[in-house]
């Protein structure tokens, strides 16, 4: 008896749960037709603060700090508050400040990012602070990014590439060119005790790429979109990196792929590895290990070339504003400072950044500077991706199919065909 | 007699009601909605694009655009999409094993100590203490140890390997091991609180049943099985029920440790994906879905046996 009650009395909270569901799930938004407006801001010398999240890591926020402190004597209205996001959750941080409409006045986006979140709406176009002769100075490959729809959502702050890292005591000063002699003087440089190995690479699909372009393949073709990703030459590729394991056995046996930043870091400054493959953020941290105490010993050059020449990822962040910002001027005044050619020398001569500017090359501290200056010969022959909304959500699914890959888990070419699978889907979605 | 004042016991309730409205069931409804609808990030707001234009007079023209939100009611389509892909039931079998594991071992070494710690023992309260430690700990500064242990180049574990000529193990990586290793460390941290609550329990029996049994020539091991268990069964099934729905949902290990890693995702972990990485709204909310009815089930359970327990005692 009391169970029927029982019953009964949940079949009515349940029917009156499933109105309300269904109430809600009916509601559904009800699509407005597009509008449009249009206001016009002046410059003010009003106090103003703008916030500013970037992802710089510690020895370039010391940089950054100091820049703005000559800016707030230059523009003593202007407080900027600064935070520091960890790269990796930036941009999701970033989305869901920016969803209540409460993103910080400035941000430091990787270059990918940019236009995706150019495609949301979540960012202010910066057209009308730059003008063509102002666009002229920037470095082509480095603006390419910031340009979307026909109009420009960002200021390049820096430019990146991949390059290999070599430890010239072990290696000697000429590195391997090509990926044929990556193996055979690789083999030369591994000790059989395993206490040093001539070679690392990361479980990072970013890391990857280089190999990809390297054996004549390609992610995306620019142009068409096409997916290229499961052609045979990044299968090759794929399959060159697991014979570095398995078969010249060149690089450790045992993968870490949740802490391999770092490890590659520690053991490529203590001379366990002798060659990695690294950005030029990095060099401010390898030259602080005991194998670099001489900065010379650390050699950068170009990743050996394949089959189809070299290959490296163009990388690198813009400055963005947000498009819900009440501070467009001061926002502007800010990133404008920091684009300016001694300001990005700063960086390029204590951080190792590449400048994103002609006219900073030009300058004579960062002409004789020789990281730069090697990293600029890398980037001459570095590889630009398709610039589309989807540029840093393509990684999301390379990486664990490339994971599986180098587990042994799944073919490469099971693996990449997956990719191609889930990118064609991504790429035609709006 | 007292006069029964019918109405004030619920305005005294209504500020926790408001609250619970609010932080629960208007957010579960919510999500529950999402789960029928092809929400995603990309077209949940309306958008706002902002374009500036230089003026002659130096000011800033900004034309804002705004596009409305796109969102459609799709039925069940998020629903067939969950149950139709490989990775769920992939992710589905590896909660299975995740929780399961964890909580088998959580109660039998969490018995295992609580029956050592219910014997006349010297310092028994240093020792309690030290056990307790792994649960006073905050839970991610042990995953973080823990992964620093299972470090595939510098780790503790492959470095013992290595000392006594072994090949390292790809700890946080490899398919398997890295299960072993999110299993592990969950392991450590939840044995203390199964061993205090079952210690609890131990001390509720009576001493009377021990003595009558003796008397009546049984073993100590015939005690265990025929006095202690049965008197622990009303505690042991709760805690265990209640692990059950923790371990299913526990989140922060797993991500702490092996990170963005396929083969140590368990439904939660696979809807935070879904939700923060992909942007897929509405996916993740028919995952979470999921999840809600799944535990919902045990929830049920664990209500029917503490209902059954109040019953007998």
């Amino acid at each position: 008896m009391i169970a029927m009650k029982d019953l009964r009395l949940s079949l009515k909270w349940l029917f009156i749960f499933s109105f309300i569901l269904l109430l809600v799930s009916c509601m559904g938004r009800n699509s407005k037709a597009t509008s449009a407006n249009t206001e016009v801001v002046r410059r003010t010398t009003d106090p103003v603060t703008v916030d500013f999240w970037h992802t710089f890591n510690d020895e370039e926020a010391g940089t950054l700090k100091e820049a703005l402190a000559s800016f707030q004597k230059e523009f003593p209205y202007i407080t900027v508050k600064l935070q520091q996001v960890p790269f990796s959750d930036a941009l999701n941080k970033y989305k869901t400040v920016a969803q209540a409409g409460n993103a910080p006045d400035i941000f430091r986006a990787e270059i990918a990012w940019t236009t995706e979140l150019a495609s949301m709406g979540y960012l202010m176009s910066l057209d009308a602070f730059l003008d063509q002769k102002a666009q002229a100075d920037f470095v082509p490959q480095a603006l390419a990014y910031s340009r979307y729809k026909g109009h420009i959502w960002g200021i390049p702050q820096v430019t990146d590439c991949l390059a290999l890292f070599y430890n010239k005591r072990l290696t000697g000063p000429k590195p391997p060119a090509t990926l044929e002699e990556l193996i055979t003087q690789g083999q030369k440089l591994t000790t059989p005790d395993g206490k040093q190995y001539a070679f690392f690479y990361r479980g990072d699909p970013y890391w990857f790429t280089p190999f990809v372009w390297a054996f004549g393949g390609d992610l995306i073709d620019n142009q068409s979109l096409q997916v290229k990703i499961a052609e045979e030459p990044a299968v090759k590729a794929l399959n060159f990196l697991i014979d570095l394991r398995k078969k010249y056995k060149i690089v450790p046996e045992s993968v870490d792929f949740a802490n391999d930043y770092e490890n590659m870091q520690i053991g490529f400054k203590n001379g366990q590895y002798a060659m990695i493959i690294n950005g030029p953020w990095s060099t401010a941290d390898l030259l602080d290990g005991p194998e670099f105490k001489n900065p010379d010993n650390l050699g950068i050059a170009r990743i050996p070339q394949g089959p189809g020449g070299w290959g490296s990822p163009v990388g690198g962040h813009n400055y963005v504003v947000a498009a819900s910002t009440q501070k467009l001027w001061a926002s502007w005044e800010v990133i404008h400072y920091l684009s300016r050619p001694e300001i990005q020398a700063r960086f390029a001569l204590k951080n190792n950044l590449l400048p994103t500017r002609k006219s900073t090359y030009d300058l004579p501290a960062v002409k004789a500077n020789r990281i730069i200056q090697s990293f600029k010969h890398v980037l001459d022959a570095a590889n630009t991706r398709p610039v589309i909304p989807q540029s840093g959500a393509v990684f999301i699914d390379l990486k664990p199919a490339y994971q599986a890959a180098l587990l042994g888990e799944k073919t490469p070419e099971t693996a990449l065909k997956e990719v191609e699978a889930a990118w064609k889907e991504l790429l035609s979605a709006e | 007699m007292l006069k029964v004042d019918r109405k004030t016991p619920y305005f005294f309730l209504l500020p926790g009601f408001g609250m619970m409205i609010l932080l629960v069931f208007v957010p579960l409804l919510m999500g529950i909605s999402f789960s029928f609808q092809n929400i995603t990030q990309r077209n949940a707001y309306e958008k706002t694009f902002r374009v500036t234009e230089l003026l002659a007079d130096g000011g800033v023209a900004i034309k804002t655009e705004v596009q409305a939100a796109t969102v459609k009611f799709v039925g069940l389509e998020n629903y067939t999409k969950v149950f139709a892909s490989n990775d769920f039931w992939q992710v589905f079998g590896q909660t299975l094993i995740w929780t399961f594991t964890n909580v088998f071992f959580h109660f039998v070494l969490g018995l295992g100590l609580a029956l050592i710690l219910n014997q006349q023992l010297r310092l028994k309260g240093m020792w309690r203490a030290l056990l307790l430690i792994p649960w006073a700990v905050p839970s991610y500064i042990t995953a973080f140890s823990w992964r620093w242990l299972f470090n595939g180049d510098y780790g503790f574990f492959n470095h013992l390997l290595k000392q006594v000529g072994l090949n390292g193990v790809s700890w946080l990586s490899d398919p398997f091991w890295s299960m072993f290793a999110v299993c592990v460390t969950n392991i450590w941290l939840g044995v203390p609180f199964m061993m205090i609550t079952l210690l609890g329990g131990l001390q509720g029996i009576p001493d009377e049943l021990y003595e009558a049994s003796q008397i009546d020539g049984a073993t100590p091991w015939q005690q265990f099985w025929s006095v202690t268990l049965p008197m622990l069964k009303p505690v042991a099934m709760v805690t265990v029920l209640l692990g059950i729905v923790w371990t299913f949902n526990m989140f922060n290990i797993i991500y702490l440790v092996t990170q963005d890693n396929p083969h140590t995702d368990i439904l939660a972990t696979f809807s935070f994906k879904a939700f923060f990485v992909r942007g897929e709204y509405g996916l993740a909310c028919a995952y979470a879905v999921v999840i809600l009815i799944i535990l919902s089930l045990f929830s049920l359970l664990y209500l029917k046996v503490n209902k059954d327990n109040q019953v007998s005692t």
